[in-house]
């Protein structure tokens, strides 16, 4: 029993964790139509530099500065803003299918300037050696998890109720009113790319904080973590979940993680033994399925965007 | 809406069928069984024949009558290669099948993140057919292992070593490196280039090598113009037959050296055994006990074909010696009193046996009454150090039109004085 109880919290906390960022993607697309292609290196972003910020000195590696926790991870965050607002810049004009392939391109060049910046991070040995806050004063590593989990989903719940909050105030319609026409938005005096940017930017921070506690709960961060099959997860999460609802993209994400790998669980406990070895295609395909197949069904996602009328006429 | 309806039903009808279809192939328990978990990248190409590799090594185990008197079953669990899914894979295998022992992962970027977040905290032991990051080392140096990690893949700093002594035999003077832009490749390349500067020869360039480029043209055209008498190789089949085509057909020399990550027939037929004449390459491996001889023997019979691919002896060698350690800390045992057995299965002053269900039946009588075995596999006498590293002789191979052939030994104490010489 215990057992269970230890996987299911091991499992809410990734899931939740990868919740964090998929809220921070409908900021972005959902509510902005902002199609961002790069997640994985915001995400990323966020986990090395609250690795380097927070972590011990290891070697001849540049970082390990043993900041305070909780400002590593801002830090983190903070830095996911940062690549956020130079990559906005540069590529915000773009709409939809272009910027979707140039943030595509960012999300490559950032695996490849961590893989090949060894002196910075890791390379592609990646970085570890982070020493989790609280974790020598709490020896069970079982109560650490709970604890950990705790942590994470106050997290995602300030995220939860901040984006909330923002969506229903002047902001919100702001942003939607360019997602569906901005030349509508520009002629009544607003400064369309301006509100993007900021858009892109905060939903960039929310991905890296995301970012930030993944790396702290491995301990460890590889170029590996950070390849585009995590963005194409991220996005799936949102779609399946209904891209501009925030309580879509949460149930979105716990849904397709739990499919993700639970397939996998199902398939070692049923498959028969001449099969196993072709378990994990086999997996590849049922999660394929699974998710068109929820498409099919529910194009608008599990949980649509509301459309607000926010003035009825009387 | 009627296709609508139609999808539903057709979806739902196939879900039932396939969950029918399952419960009914599940293989009836026999009287005890004990788990075992595996955790690796079952959908890459060459992580299947690792895994298949596994369970015959569990087969043979079970033909002696299992472990302990129980049956041995493998929980197999696909990694995707991608570390979130090998840690959740892991933590289920640990927490839900209540696994003592993990077999995997094989990239390092995946055993590391399962070693420190799943099998040390939760006392498993775990050891990898693969993985040969150094970071692997100093972690345990550090004491954050517990004692729990083994490999029965030499470190990059063996097959370096290996691979440096085979092109000072060879006379080379500029050798160009090609190498695998991973933590692996990384390493092998740093090593090699390190270890050629010390024994004066030059280094005329080294080159990463990215995954699932449509071309390396340009890599090879870069490596091509400084002129190198030979090239190295730390690159995996696919890329590399690639690069070894693009590289011959722009004129380059055939001299090459390689890494056992290329002992594949795959690599040989697809690059034209003519052009690899000249090739050679090292691999882990120990003279030539009858073990050895057995494996591929035994294998060909199970699989009818030579094992021949990366990892596999490897893999053949970590199931059997988890296995056995399991034998000797007797039923129910936990992982760190596995981990601890380990040394006295792969004691060489201990009875040799040999890596078969014959083999495995005497260890069981040897353990038993107290004693320790020297377990003699498919790599040859393994045996570990204190920080779960294996050390191992290295092999020289070359390719044959048939297949591949050893071609000669080199025994670690030749590898050690070499490195002590230019140290």
């Amino acid at each position: 029993m215990i057992g269970v109880i230890s996987y299911l919290v091991f499992f809410t906390t990734i899931a939740a964790i990868l919740a964090i960022a998929v809220l921070g993607l409908n900021l972005q697309w959902g509510n902005t139509g902002l199609f961002n292609g790069g997640v994985a290196a915001f995400f990323g972003a966020g986990a090395y530099a609250t690795i380097l910020l927070g972590g011990t000195p290891q070697g001849e590696h540049i970082g390990g500065f043993e900041i305070f926790y909780p400002l590593a991870l801002a830090g983190g965050a903070l830095c996911a803003g940062l690549l956020a607002w130079m990559v906005g810049l540069l590529t915000l004009k773009l709409r939809h299918d272009y910027l979707a392939i140039a943030t595509f391109g960012v999300a490559v060049a950032f695996e490849s300037f961590v893989r090949n910046t060894s002196v910075m991070t890791g390379g592609a040995l990646g970085l570890r050696g982070f020493e989790r806050p609280l974790e020598a004063l709490i020896e069970n590593p079982f109560l650490y998890n709970i604890l950990f989990l705790l942590v994470v989903v106050l997290v995602l719940a300030s995220v939860y109720v901040f984006l909330q909050k923002l969506l229903h105030a002047p902001f919100g319609r702001l942003l939607r009113a360019i997602r569906e026409d901005e030349t509508a938005a520009q002629s009544l005096g607003k400064n369309p790319s301006e509100v993007r940017l900021t858009a892109f930017i905060v939903g960039s921070v929310i991905m890296g904080l995301a970012g930030g506690l993944y790396a702290t709960f491995y301990a460890f961060i590889s170029p590996q973590d950070v390849v585009p099959t995590l963005t194409f997860q991220i996005w799936a999460m949102l779609i399946v979940g209904g891209a501009g609802n925030n309580l879509g993209a949460l149930v979105g994400t716990f849904l397709i993680w739990a499919v993700w790998t639970g397939s996998g669980w199902c398939l070692s406990k049923y498959a028969p033994v001449e099969a196993q070895i072709y378990t994990g295609t086999l997996q590849y395909i049922l999660i394929g399925a699974i998710i068109v197949s929820m498409l099919l069904w529910r194009p608008q996602g599990i949980f649509p965007e509301k459309l607000v009328i926010s003035q009825s006429g009387d | 809406m009627k296709g609508r309806a139609k999808i539903k039903v057709w979806g739902a009808m196939s879900a039932a069928m396939l969950c029918i279809g399952l419960l009914g192939n599940q293989v009836l328990a026999a009287d005890c069984t004990t788990k075992i978990g595996v955790a690796l990248p079952t959908s890459v190409d060459w992580g299947r024949p690792i895994a298949a590799t596994t369970q015959f090594a569990v087969d043979l185990v079970n033909e002696a009558g299992g472990v302990s008197g129980c049956n041995i079953e493998v929980v197999l669990r696909d990694t995707q290669n991608d570390p979130k899914v090998g840690v959740d894979a892991a933590r289920s295998l640990v927490d839900l099948e209540k696994v003592k022992l993990l077999l995997g992962a094989v990239s390092s970027g995946v055993s590391m993140p399962i070693l420190t977040s799943v099998t040390v905290p939760s006392n498993v032991m775990q050891m990898s057919c693969c993985s040969s990051s150094t970071a692997f080392t100093k972690l345990s140096e550090e004491g954050k292992t517990k004692g729990l990690w083994f490999r029965t893949f030499a470190t990059s700093e063996v097959q370096a070593n290996a691979a440096t002594i085979l092109i000072k035999e060879q006379g080379f003077k500029n050798v160009a490196i090609f190498y695998k832009n991973d933590d692996w490749g990384q390493d092998m390349g740093r090593l090699v280039a390190d270890n050629l500067k010390k024994l004066g020869v030059n280094v005329t360039t080294s080159i990463a090598i990215n995954d699932g480029q449509a071309s390396y043209q340009a890599e090879v055209a870069k490596g091509i113009s400084g002129k190198p008498d030979a090239i190295y190789l730390a690159l995996y089949p696919k890329e590399g037959i690639s690069i070894v085509r693009n590289w011959i057909s722009l004129g380059g020399t055939q001299e090459m050296v390689v890494a056992n990550s290329l002992k594949s027939d795959e690599f040989r037929d697809k690059v034209g055994f003519k052009y690899l004449a000249a090739a050679i390459g090292t691999d882990t491996s120990s003279p030539r006990v009858d073990s050895a001889t057995a494996f591929i023997d035994i294998y060909k019979e199970r699989f009818d074909s030579e094992p021949n691919g990366p990892g596999l002896s490897n893999a053949f060698d970590a199931t059997m010696i988890a296995l056995l350690a399991m034998q000797a800390a007797g039923k129910d045992a936990d992982g760190p009193a596995i981990a601890k057995e380990v040394s006295r299965v792969t004691d060489p002053q201990g009875t040799p046996i040999t890596a078969d269900t014959a083999g495995f039946k005497k260890a069981i009588t040897i353990l038993h009454d107290g004693g320790s075995v020297m377990y003699q596999g498919a790599t040859g006498n393994v045996q570990f150090d204190k920080n779960g590293d294996v050390f191992a002789p290295a092999v020289a191979w070359v390719f044959t039109e048939s297949g591949i052939k050893e071609e000669r030994y080199v025994s670690l104490e030749e590898i050690k004085s070499f490195m002590d010489s230019i140290n």
